[in-house]
Formats: structure tokens, C-alpha cells, sequence
């Protein structure tokens, strides 16, 4: 009888057993297990990416020669604006050259950029990020930014040896110096709970008391440059409600973040030339 | 052996045969002791519940309380005068640091063992190197951010753990936004390092209007209305409270709310989350007063410009509102966040600059009082509108020869001419018809007696009408005529404050008797109304021509009328005064005044300018440096009214 009862109870003391070896167990090795169970799930994540990537390839070969041509042209008209803007930008990094030479400033802190594959997204109300398809093998360091066309992505908070985790800007570990588009004063952007499949949403504090923003006159938050990590002037999203907050210091505000952040297939992480 | 060993083992066993009845007393003993036992238990347990909760309570809950930044006060045009401006400071949250502590200590416990060093510190000692030892850890995090080399201050460090322990500590205060960017960008959101956000007392026109607005100091003690916990352990962050001026005289409006909370500690004082009682500070009242930030820094300006120190008041005429109240030397109300220094209070202190020489100083009028004593004189019938003096220069009284401030007119002098030209042998010949109790009635009814009742603490009670009961009273001395001389061209023992002239101007002007000043701005206010002038229409009308005529090209004031300081447009009835005073070394200081309103046929604006001469024995003279000071106010003030629309005004009639 007393053996039979040790069978059925065998299950919960060897999970008990589990559990209390691994609250015993040193945080270095701790660590060292869940790196290990990343390296040993990374192959398989970046696996199946290049199996989707061959996916979408054959996906798309199915579309006509004329699809093809149309979009072709399309390609050709935005390379021309592109060129354009490119030429522009040239000469206007030129201007600012000369003038910092003028002034004397140090030269800004410049970026090599990696862009990267997204392997993996995982938006839950615990945590926003992604999983991207370098890692080591391409330098890419912890607490690097990482962008996109739309602005800002998020930062590297985890590097692995052929993977990287991006923490996304919708998550409320990430908080940065940004500034409202137009005004040099930084007030403080952190990511919302953000629910799985909702617009994703941040919050800004200490925003000086002269601000105003709502939904029929929104304004666009940009990142300040201040903080040292981000570059200046880069995208974060849309101010549509900012509101004193009790202590008549600052306002406090909501900021809407860019809708594509959810399905991004690419981004392009913003390694430092000197990381010092 | 065996059997041996059986027959011990056999006389060691106890054995009981029946029931021994001695045992039953002790029964009613344990029953008795039992019962003690649990009736004190059941006692404690339901009877004084309460009182070991309250207990308990008041062992293991704490209360934080963080002042409300305080309200703003605003000018009459609602620009800001007194704000906040945050204060960014890294903090460190030592109640989150428990196990590094801990962790620390025995690492450096560990250390000194291996070392074989026998020179053991003490646990107290190590508790401090493992504090020491973690809090510059994080420290050297900031560090390496803000490329600073900042170090713990194992004193301030030590102190702060032992009383504050769930007051953030700071580690770097007063941050610049860049610093502040660039730490909230750097720092881990879940750390015990944060940027701390604190408000402190911000004047953007720095030194403006220092005196009146006033300056805050440090409150340590300042306590949460409704917030529950009085009882308890309590731990303030630093509050604000008014020490001067309108922050003092407002204070209880402009102090903020402060918000608090309640959390549970563990025995060694350690915070445990979630908090049990949570509120958020709220911002104190806004204060909206009736200074007009362009006047008054047109007055301050000017007033600078003369190089000496003085005073100046611009007063609605209608309501009374204070539209500038100046005084220089003054301070910089910046320099007194967080707190002032010894250098700068040093240099305060020599230059004279605590005073506010507009509602504490007092002086003598000198000629400005002569518009006083021509009312009297007026009133009592003592002077007719067309009543004539003889002027040689010098007028005797008794055996004394008193001599005529009018140097370049002699002759016949009327009302008018002995106002506009300050001709003192008018004043001291009708003063003497008049007599000193008079005068001093006439001056007790437009309240220069007596404070105005501003609302700013310490307005001087010290003002001086005398007369001849009160020189008997105080000096035990005979009032002569010579003093009657003195008195009516505002010389002797009258001494007045600038502000009480500026509100003498405005009543005169509105052709009544008393004018309240207030530094409260009411949109709208009701015009103040008190007891007529009392003057015949053709008294008023030659008193008010001889103050125009005061800034004529004839006029004491003439400087107004030169191209460079007309104001065109605008005509301004005035008077003039250069008033002495002994200084040590038997030569005069002399005061420059000026009291005015403007313009003239339809007044609004009153003023009062006293400037003190420094150097005794140089001549100040009122319309020379009183002047420019009347016309930079009066300047801006004209710019600013052609560019509003104007206001009906009705005033009582003279009589």
C-alpha cells in the first residue's frame, strides 16, 4: 500500500526535486543553461526563416512577367526620388560638415549598419520583441538601436552567436530621451502594456507644460540624440494626448507607435563605429 | 550474566500499583495554572487586540510624504513671475538593496579571513564598507554615463541609511537635461538607480520685483492634511515655505498638497512593496497680482541707471492696484534655490539690499509735500487760489533766516508759480498762517500716518506726522515756528514711505483722500472711493495747473519736457522734493522725489520715485534723478496703453 501511494506521489516530488535543484542552483550556470537552450532553439528558428524566406521566394515567382515589369517601373520611379533625396542629403551633410569644422565640434558619432532578417516575432502583454537573424558572427552588440524605415525599432538586449533579441520600443523595459519634432527639450518615452493585437501604444513623461497635442492635432515624437544611443531625429510615433499631471511640473502623454512594427520582415541594426 | 543483567533490568522498571490518591491536589494546580495560562492568552489575544495592532502597526508601517510644488504667480498681463523648474537628481533606492548588502558583507568578511589579517574590522564596520562599497558601485554606473568621477560621501551615505532609509538617496542632484537624456536612455527601467524628479522655485525675470515677490526656504516640517498615518515613523523630502514678500503673505494659497505614502517594512526596516497607501502631490494655488512686469522693469532699469539706491511705486489711479514696486539695491530670487550662499548673502548684506525702501524706508518728503500743505492752506481758507507771496530768497522766522529753493525766480509768486517752481518762501509764510495741526490733520486724513495695509509682511509702522502735542510728548520740547516752517515743505520729523506718497499722488489724483494700495489684480475692480478733497473747483483746478506747470519748460521737472525725455502726448501733473537729512559729519544727504500722475486731464497712472543720495553733501535733486525714473515708467506705460483700448474711468468730483 505505502509503495503504491510513493508511485502516485512520484510525478509531484520529482517536479518538487526539479524545482528545488534549480533554486539552488548558481546564477552562472543558470545562465549558462538558458544560453545553451537558445543556441541549441537558434538553428532551428533560423531554419524555419530560410525555409519561409525559400517559401515567399517560390511565392513570388509565380506572379507574371507583366506584374513583374509593373513593378519593375514602380522600383525605378522610387530609386529616382531616392536618388534625388540621396543627392540632397550629400550636400547637406557636406553644409553640416563644414559648419561643425566651423565650430570646432567633435564629428558625431557615426554607425556601421548591419540589416538583419527578422527570424522571430514574440508580442504577448509580457513582452515585445523580436528575434533577428544575426547575432556575434556580425559584431552586433547589446544595447545597439535598431531601426526601420519607419523609425525606431527598439534595442539589442540579447546577443547570441548567430542570433539577436530586439527588445521592441512598444515594451515597457525600453525608455528613451526622445523630443517632440521641432522643440530641443527631451522629455522621457517609455513603451505601454502593450495586449497582443492592439495598436501598440507608449507613454511620455515630463513633457514641458507649453506642449500640446490631441487626436485631431497629433504631434510626431522623434528621438533627441541626447541620450547617446539613439541618433537624433529619428521616428518614434504620434503624441495624441498629452495632460498636466498633478504636480503642475510636466504634462504626462500617450504616443501611438507605427501599426508595422507588429510584421516587420527586416531591420537594420545601428552598430556604433566607436563604441566607447 | 544474563540472568544478572535481567534482575537489574527488573528493579529498574517502575511499577504502580492502583492509584495513588496524593496525585489528585496537584490537579486543581495544573487546571488553575492552565487556566491562568489561557485566560491571559485568550486576554492578549481578544481583549487587547487593538493595542498590539496598533503596535504592530506602528512597528512595521512607514510614511513618506513629498511636498506639493508650490503655485505660480503671475502679472496682471498673466506673464509668469514665480514659477517651478524641475530638479533632475540620480537616486539610488537603498531599501532595494537589502541583499547586495548583504551579499557584499560577506564577500568582504570573506576577504579579510583569507588574508589571515587579524586586524579584524567589526561587523558594524563591514556593514559600512559593504554599503559603501555597493552604493559607489552604482555610482561608477552613472559615472561612466555622465563621464563624471563623482564618490560616495560615506558620512552624508551613513546618515542617510540610518534615518532616511526609504528616501531615495541622491546620488548626483541638480542635473542638466542632457544628463537627465542621457541617463533615462542608459539606465535599466527596473534598477534601483532612477532619475528623481523634484521642483524647485524658478523667476524668470531673476531679480525683478525681488522684494515684492519674495523668496522660499527649506521646510522640514511640513505636514500632509488628511493623509493618513500621523502616528506613524514618518520621513519628509524636503518642502518649501514663503520667507519673504508675496511668497510669505501667500503662502498657505501657494503651498501645494503633498502627496505620501504608507508601506509595510520589515524588522530591519526594509521596504516591502506594493505600498499600502498611495497619494500624488498636487500643485499649490495660482497667484494672479497686479504688477505689470514692463513697468516694473522699466522702473528697476531706470532706477539702476541713476547709480544710487531708491524706490519706486506705480499705483492705478482708479483701483489701486500696484502696477510697479521697485527698490533697488535688490537680489537675485534665483539665488536663493535650493539655498543661498554665505558669499552672496555676504554681498546682500554690504550692498543694503534686504530692505524694500519702498514700503520700509522712510524719509522725508521734502517738496513733494508741498502739494499737502497748498490743500491745507486751500482747505482752511489760509491760501486763496490767487493768493500771492513776495519772494526775496530767504524768509525769517523768529531770529532764524530760512532761505528759498528757488534760485532763479524772485518776485510776486502765485500758487501755481510756487509749485511749479518749488518756491519754499510760499510754503513757509502760508504754513505758519496755517499751523502745524493743520497741516498734520490734513496729512492724517490722507492716512500718511499710518501704513497702507499692502498685502506684503513687514511694511514699516514707523511713518511720522508730528505736530506740537506730539514733540511735547515724545521730546518733552516746545514746537517753534521754525518747525512749522520745516514741516510745510515736508522737512523736520515727517517721515513718509515711497509708497504712502505714490498713494497720496493717486488720491490727489482721483480728487479724494485715501487710496488702499493692493498687489491683487481683479479684472473689472470697482473704483475705490473714499472722502472728497474737499477743495473749491477753482482750488483744485489752480493746485492741479501748478503740478502741470511742474513739468514745463519753467517747471522744477523741466528735464521731462527736453526732446530726449518728452513723452509725446501724454501731460503729467507733478511735484518735485529734495529733501535733506543729517549724516554723520554734520553734511546733508539729500532725497530725490517725484510724485506725479498722468495724464493729467484724465489720470490712471500715479507714481512715487525716491532716490537717496550717497554722498552726503552732493546735491540730488528731485526732477533730476527723480525724473528719469518717472519718465522710463511713464514712457513704457504711454507705449503700452496707445497699443490696448482704452476704459472708462469715474472719479468723485473735488469737493
Amino acid at each position: 500500500m505505502p509503495s503504491q501511494r510513493f508511485d502516485q506521489a512520484r510525478p509531484f516530488l520529482t517536479l518538487g526535486l526539479v524545482v528545488a535543484v534549480w533554486l539552488f542552483l548558481p546564477v552562472a550556470v543558470k545562465g549558462l543553461l538558458r544560453a545553451s537552450f537558445f543556441e541549441l532553439q537558434a538553428p532551428v528558428m533560423v531554419s524555419t526563416s530560410y525555409l519561409r524566406d525559400l517559401q515567399e521566394y517560390w511565392g513570388l515567382r509565380v506572379h507574371s512577367k507583366s506584374e513583374l515589369i509593373a513593378a519593375g517601373r514602380d522600383l525605378a520611379r522610387v530609386n529616382a526620388s531616392f536618388e534625388l533625396a540621396s543627392q540632397q542629403n550629400t550636400e547637406l551633410l557636406g553644409e553640416i560638415r563644414r559648419l561643425e569644422d566651423l565650430l570646432r565640434l567633435p564629428p558625431p558619432a557615426g554607425y556601421r549598419f548591419e540589416h538583419a532578417r527578422v527570424v522571430r516575432r514574440d508580442f504577448s502583454g509580457w513582452w515585445q520583441r523580436l528575434v533577428i537573424r544575426k547575432g556575434r558572427n556580425h559584431a552586433i552588440p547589446v544595447g545597439a538601436p535598431v531601426v526601420f524605415t519607419g523609425g525606431v525599432v527598439g534595442r539589442v538586449t540579447e546577443v547570441h552567436a548567430y542570433t539577436a533579441v530586439v527588445e521592441l520600443i512598444s515594451s515597457p523595459a525600453i525608455r528613451l530621451a526622445a523630443a517632440f519634432e521641432g522643440d530641443q527639450r527631451p522629455v522621457s518615452f517609455q513603451g505601454g502594456i502593450n495586449p497582443t493585437l492592439a495598436t501598440p501604444r507608449g507613454a511620455i513623461e515630463f513633457v514641458p507644460l507649453d506642449i500640446f497635442a490631441s487626436p485631431g492635432a497629433p504631434r510626431r515624437l522623434v528621438t533627441s540624440g541626447l541620450g547617446g544611443v539613439f541618433p537624433a531625429g529619428l521616428y518614434i510615433g504620434q503624441v495624441t494626448k498629452v495632460e498636466p499631471s498633478t504636480d503642475g511640473l510636466f504634462k504626462t502623454g500617450e504616443v501611438v507607435l507605427d501599426a508595422r512594427l507588429s510584421e516587420l520582415t527586416e531591420v537594420t541594426v545601428l552598430v556604433p563605429l566607436d563604441p566607447s | 550474566m544474563a540472568g544478572n543483567l535481567a534482575d537489574q533490568s527488573g528493579n529498574l522498571v517502575e511499577s504502580h500499583k492502583g492509584y495513588d490518591l496524593r496525585i489528585v491536589i496537584f490537579y486543581p494546580l495544573i487546571a488553575l495554572l492552565l487556566f491562568v495560562l489561557t485566560g491571559g492568552l485568550a486576554y492578549q489575544q481578544f481583549i487587547k487586540a487593538d493595542v498590539h495592532q496598533e503596535r504592530e502597526r506602528m512597528q512595521s508601517h512607514r510614511r513618506i510624504l513629498v511636498p506639493g510644488p508650490r503655485g505660480n504667480i503671475y502679472d496682471r498681463d498673466g506673464r509668469l513671475l514665480v514659477g517651478n523648474r524641475p530638479r533632475f537628481a540620480v537616486v539610488l533606492y537603498l531599501d532595494e538593496l537589502r541583499r547586495e548588502f548583504r551579499d557584499e558583507y560577506i564577500r568582504i568578511r570573506k576577504n579579510y579571513r583569507e588574508s589571515g589579517d587579524r586586524d579584524l574590522p567589526s561587523a558594524a564596520q563591514m556593514d559600512l564598507l559593504a554599503r559603501n562599497s555597493v552604493v559607489q558601485r552604482y555610482l561608477d554606473q552613472v559615472n561612466d554615463v555622465l563621464r563624471r568621477d563623482e564618490r560616495v560621501n560615506a558620512t552624508e551615505l551613513r546618515r542617510h541609511f540610518l534615518r532616511e532609509r526609504l528616501i531615495p538617496y541622491t546620488l548626483i542632484d541638480d542635473l542638466t537635461a542632457e544628463d537627465y537624456a542621457r541617463l533615462i536612455e542608459s539606465l535599466p527601467v527596473r534598477s534601483p538607480l532612477q532619475v528623481y524628479t523634484s521642483s524647485t522655485r524658478h523667476y524668470p525675470y531673476g531679480s525683478a520685483a525681488a522684494h515684492t515677490l519674495g523668496y522660499t526656504g527649506i521646510d522640514p516640517d511640513f505636514e500632509a492634511q488628511d493623509f493618513p498615518g500621523e502616528d506613524l515613523t514618518t520621513f519628509k523630502m524636503k518642502g518649501a515655505v514663503g520667507r519673504s514678500g508675496l511668497e510669505r503673505q501667500y503662502d498657505s494659497l501657494l503651498q501645494g498638497e503633498p502627496g505620501g505614502t504608507i508601506f509595510r517594512v520589515d524588522p530591519s526596516g526594509y521596504k516591502i512593496n506594493p505600498p499600502i497607501e498611495r497619494r500624488l502631490p498636487v500643485q499649490g494655488g495660482n497667484l494672479t497680482v497686479s504688477l505689470d512686469i514692463d513697468l516694473q522693469l522699466a522702473a528697476e532699469q531706470a532706477l539702476v541707471r541713476t547709480g544710487m539706491a531708491g524706490a519706486a511705486v506705480a499705483l492705478d489711479v482708479a483701483t489701486g492696484e500696484v502696477l510697479a514696486l521697485a527698490s533697488k539695491p535688490d537680489y537675485d530670487l534665483n539665488d536663493f534655490t535650493p539655498r543661498l550662499s554665505h558669499a552672496k548673502a555676504a554681498v546682500i548684506n554690504e550692498a543694503g539690499a534686504w530692505y524694500h525702501r519702498a514700503i520700509q524706508g522712510i524719509y522725508p518728503p521734502g517738496s513733494s509735500f508741498k502739494i499737502l500743505t497748498a490743500i491745507a492752506g486751500l482747505r482752511s481758507g489760509a491760501i486763496e487760489p490767487d493768493a500771492t507771496v513776495e519772494c526775496t530768497g530767504t524768509f525769517r522766522v523768529g531770529n532764524r533766516t530760512f532761505v528759498c529753493n528757488n534760485h532763479r525766480d524772485r518776485g510776486e509768486i502765485n500758487l501755481v508759480q510756487a509749485i511749479e517752481k518749488s518756491c519754499n518762501t510760499f510754503f513757509y509764510k502760508y504754513g505758519l498762517e496755517i499751523g502745524p495741526e493743520l497741516i498734520a490733520q490734513e496729512a492724517r486724513r490722507f492716512h500718511l500716518d499710518q501704513p497702507t495695509g499692502i498685502e506684503l509682511p513687514h511694511e514699516t509702522r514707523h511713518m511720522l506726522v508730528p505736530d506740537p502735542e506730539w514733540k511735547q510728548r515724545r521730546r518733552n520740547e516746545r514746537w517753534f515756528p521754525g518747525d512749522t516752517a520745516n514741516f510745510s515743505i515736508g522737512q523736520g520729523d515727517l517721515i513718509v514711505t515711497p509708497l504712502q506718497m505714490a498713494t497720496f499722488a493717486a488720491s490727489v489724483a482721483r480728487g479724494q483722500t485715501v487710496t488702499n494700495p493692493t498687489l491683487l489684480h481683479e479684472p473689472g475692480r470697482t473704483p475705490q472711493r473714499s472722502d472728497a478733497i474737499g477743495l473749491t473747483a477753482a482750488g483744485y483746478a489752480t493746485l492741479l495747473q501748478g503740478m502741470e506747470q511742474v513739468v514745463s519748460p519753467t517747471g522744477t521737472a523741466r528735464i521731462l519736457t527736453t526732446p530726449f525725455m518728452r513723452i509725446p502726448g501724454l501731460t503729467i501733473a507733478g511735484k518735485t522734493g529734495t529733501a535733506q537729512k543729517r549724516a554723520e559729519g554734520g553734511k546733508n544727504v539729500n532725497f530725490a522725489w517725484f510724485i506725479c500722475f498722468a495724464p493729467a486731464e484724465r489720470p490712471e497712472i500715479a507714481l512715487a520715485v525716491m532716490v537717496e543720495g550717497d554722498t552726503p553733501g552732493e546735491e540730488v535733486a528731485g526732477g533730476l534723478y527723480a525724473g528719469p525714473v518717472v519718465q522710463a515708467v511713464l514712457k513704457q506705460w504711454w507705449e503700452k496703453k496707445q497699443a490696448a483700448p482704452a476704459r472708462a474711468i469715474a472719479f468723485n468730483s473735488p469737493e
